[in-house]
């Protein structure tokens, strides 16, 4: 069982490191898939917006992590 | 006919990240052998490679029944979560805000670790070492499976992707076999840097494909994305870079 409970818990964490980042990102897909099926939008554009959001969140996403890191 | 500009992204990812993986693997089988012989860790090495193989040959049927869009739709979003979270590590590491990798520290932390294991239970310490390879290779064996799917699956490209992977864990094993100790030369954190670049490119590439995108330049996007996360992990990791401090001559 501690075997399998191990296995798990890896899976999960491959994905969910952390937490503000996986929400980050599926709030990002989530966006541009309405941009790109709910609105009458060129598709491109909505991948445009997917690609420079996730490099956003990416530094956000560092930079937030070196601030809470290096508080005394 | 291979077309490499579809399929080297494909095959170098799956060796990259392979090679990280396996170099993992290799070190707690080796602490594993150290301690106890090669008899447990090859007996829990080959138990843990016995069930991703019928993981693979239970699962990988099933991915042929999913439609294709919504298989890189889900592939994608996994790639960027796993890709994504790499390279914000990565980062880290290269601005010096959590510490590099250390293969000779985790050998050293892992020996400690199931020393103390087996001492605390004498009646069955190949057992417990045994199980300690088999959850190692078992674990990153995942990882791999799941990169080789992630980055294959979405073309048609599982095979050379396993190619790359099944090359990677025999350049390990090999010099694994020479050196004969922990693969602490392995420039991992760069690796993980290129990986977590690539994985990424993948994961908004299959996201978009997967959202109904047609990118400009089909698989020749992936190029342009990587680029452009390679420049933000770079920028990234040089933005929280801390000041090295001056030493007085």
């Amino acid at each position: 069982m501690s075997i399998l409970k191990d296995v798990l818990a890896e899976l999960f964490s491959m994905f969910v490191a952390d937490a503000r980042l996986t929400l980050a990102i599926l709030a990002v897909v989530a966006i541009a898939a309405l941009m790109i099926n709910a609105t009458g939008l060129p598709a491109l554009l909505g991948g445009a917006f997917l690609l420079v959001a996730c490099i956003a969140v990416l530094i956000l996403s560092v930079k937030r992590e070196a601030q809470r890191r290096q508080k005394p | 006919m291979l077309d490499w500009a579809t399929a080297g992204p494909a095959v170098g990812a799956a060796f990259l990240a392979s090679i990280v993986e396996v170099v993992e693997a290799f070190t707690i089988v080796l602490v594993v052998a150290t301690l106890r012989g090669w008899k447990p860790a090859v007996m829990g090495t080959g138990a843990a490679l016995l069930v991703l193989t019928a993981i693979v040959v239970i699962l990988g049927p099933l991915l042929n029944q999913v439609p294709l869009h919504l298989l890189q739709l889900v592939i994608g979003v996994l790639l960027l979560l796993f890709g994504i979270g790499w390279l914000r590590k990565a980062s880290l590491r290269a601005g010096g805000i959590i510490p590099l990798h250390d293969e000779d520290a985790i050998f050293a932390k892992e020996t400690a670790g199931l020393s103390a294991e087996v001492a605390r239970q004498k009646s069955s310490q190949d057992w417990i070492a045994g199980i300690a390879a088999f959850k190692a290779v078992l674990l990153e064996g995942l990882e791999v499976i799941f990169i080789v799917i992630a980055v294959g699956a979405g073309r048609g490209l599982l095979w050379p992707a396993s190619l790359g992977a099944l090359a990677a864990c025999l350049l390990v094993l090999v010099i694994g076999a020479i050196a004969h100790r922990p693969l602490a030369r392995v420039p991992e954190n760069t690796l993980k840097f290129g990986v977590g670049v690539m994985l990424s490119a993948f994961g908004v590439f299959w996201t978009g494909e997967g959202l109904g995108v047609d990118w400009p330049g089909h698989d020749l996007a992936l190029f342009v994305f990587a680029a452009l996360f390679l420049v933000a992990g770079l920028a990234a990791a040089q933005m929280v870079r801390k000041p090295q401090t001056e030493i007085p001559a």
